[in-house]
């Protein structure tokens, strides 16, 4: 047998999840033996038990949810149609594109989070806030790219739009914009990533309530099986908004696409 | 059917003159060639006739009409189909009835229609990735057609596809042409190629681009390339390659 020959499917997820179980009973032993504080490291079925309490509505979690979705969505929304907008604008009339790039270059290298108190002074700790957060962790990226795609519109697909007489209207709408949506996407699926993030971030130094409100709790009063809770379910929350975007992107923007064998 | 007149049109980018005062009459229904090696302004001059680019100086007609920018009567086909990948073929022909505000029902039957002229009925619904290059040359032809121009501009549309299909699909134009008789302009390098197709072959020579010779090729078609083998060689001749083995076949 080669070194090179691929093991089958199954022998790899046995493997994968021995490897996982392993390391999750070497906590448990470790915790439980009192070898390591559970201060520190927690058990994972203590965790476990944590998650499933939260996810049967304890510690507020569903208020908590739902607080912090509302801030992904209207943040991100926002952040979408803007960045969007603002794209497509300064893609289509290069001059404003030459003007502002320095502006956005300086206003996309500030560290978002060095803002974060300054805009709890103005904003204060509710939903405004971290609508502004989440607007600005994802917004930038959104209208780079939009520029890039609008860019990116081939010169020979331009043509044939005018040989058949098109408007300057039915250029953007038949030609440019369609380009510019295989990277307009692209950012927006990074991007809603980011935009969790900020919300979280958010909360965690500034807030009432929300997921990372409910972390910030659990870590200062060194719950550490529910902060651990707190940390998988907010992965799960980002992870299904990704895909959520991945499979519209997928099924409805994308569908022309040749289906790539790896993905 | 109409023809072109073009009068003394010369292109000029910056410094450098790309076309030098060309004159030439094209009739209408003629199937005109404009041959030459690559980069001696072929495509700079079928795209001033499409009115997508403007001449520096002199003066291009259809007809009695000068040509100013993109007109009605006028369909082109692109040398890479140039397809909208986002569109599914069907949708790709109804381009330019869009753009002219044609109702919806009316661009399904036309489109329809086009693409049953270039032999391809069936793949209405797919996407261009999924056709074979030389499908996609006569998707690009039908959307071309979709919008019943009279003369049809060609840019070496049959460049890329493999040597077999070419010969399909350029025996489908002549048969095309020769139903409906529009004018046609068909840019190539390929002298064959010039030679199957052309009434009227018209060399053009680079630096700056100026018309070098004209032949007529009056052979009833379908052409067997060995019967012209003469004006084949002459051809050459002027390119500045002389076959070297003479006498095959
Ligand atoms: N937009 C342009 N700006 C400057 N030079 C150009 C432009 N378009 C074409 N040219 C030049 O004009 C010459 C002819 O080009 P082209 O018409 O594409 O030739 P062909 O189609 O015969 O290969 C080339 O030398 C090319 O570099
Ligand atoms: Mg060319």
């Amino acid at each position: 047998m080669s070194i090179s020959s691929r093991p089958s499917r199954i022998v790899l997820l046995v493997g994968r999840l021995v490897l996982l179980f392993g390391v999750l009973a070497i906590c448990e032993l470790l915790v439980r033996g009192g070898i390591v504080s559970s201060l520190y490291l927690p058990a994972p079925t203590d965790v476990l038990v944590q998650a499933w309490q939260l996810l049967g509505g304890g510690s507020g979690f569903y208020m908590n949810l739902g607080v912090t979705l509302r801030e992904f969505v209207i943040g991100y929304l926002v952040a979408v149609v803007a960045g969007i907008a603002l794209g497509l604008l300064l893609g289509l009339v290069p001059l404003a594109e030459a003007f502002f790039r320095p502006f956005l270059a300086a206003l996309m290298a500030v560290p978002k989070v060095t803002v974060i108190p300054l805009l709890t002074l103005w904003l204060g700790l509710g939903l405004g806030h971290k609508i502004v957060i989440v607007f600005l962790f994802c917004f930038f990226p959104i209208v780079y790219n939009t520029i890039a795609g609008v860019q990116q519109t081939s010169e020979d697909h331009l043509k044939v739009a005018r040989s058949l007489r098109a408007s300057r209207v039915q250029l953007i709408g038949k030609v440019i914009l369609p380009s510019a949506i295989p990277t307009i996407l692209a950012a927006l699926r990074t991007e809603a990533a980011a935009a969790i993030v900020g919300a979280i971030f958010g909360e965690m130094v500034a807030s009432k309530a929300g997921l990372g409100n409910g972390l910030n709790e659990a870590t200062t009063l060194y719950d550490t099986p529910k902060a651990f809770a707190f940390i998988i379910l907010i992965t799960l929350v980002s992870v299904l908004s990704v895909t959520v975007i991945d499979q519209l992107e997928r099924r409805v923007l994308l569908k022309w696409r040749p289906r790539r064998s790896l993905r | 059917m109409i023809g072109f007149e073009l009068s003394g049109v010369t292109k000029t980018y910056g410094e450098t003159t790309v076309l030098d005062h060309i004159d030439l009459s094209i009739e209408p229904g003629e199937f005109l060639v404009l041959l030459g090696r690559s980069g001696c302004g072929k495509s700079t001059l079928l795209e001033l006739m499409a009115g997508l680019r403007t001449t520096s100086t002199g003066t291009i007609h259809l007809g009695q009409e000068r040509i100013t920018g993109p007109h009605q009567k006028i369909g082109v086909v692109f040398q890479d189909s140039s397809l909208y990948p986002w569109r599914t073929v069907a949708r790709n022909v109804e381009l330019g009835l869009e753009m002219a505000g044609t109702p919806k029902a009316k661009r399904r039957e036309l489109a329809r229609a086009q693409l049953d002229l270039v032999g391809l009925p069936e793949v209405a619904q797919q996407y261009p990735h999924q056709l074979s290059g030389g499908m996609r040359q006569r998707v690009g032809i039908a959307r071309a057609l979709a919008l019943q121009p009279e003369v049809l501009l060609m840019d070496e549309p049959f460049g890329a596809v493999d040597h077999l299909t070419r010969l399909q699909l350029q025996r489908d134009l002549l048969h095309l042409w020769s139903t409906e008789r529009r004018t046609i302009v068909f840019v190539t390098h390929d002298v064959t190629e010039a030679l199957l197709l052309a009434d009227r072959i018209v060399l053009l020579a680079p630096g700056p681009g100026h018309i070098a010779a004209t032949w007529r090729i009056s052979q009833e078609r379908p052409r067997e390339p060995d019967a012209l083998r003469t004006v084949h060689a002459e051809i050459h001749e002027h390119l500045g390659v002389p076959q070297t083995v003479k006498g095959i076949g």
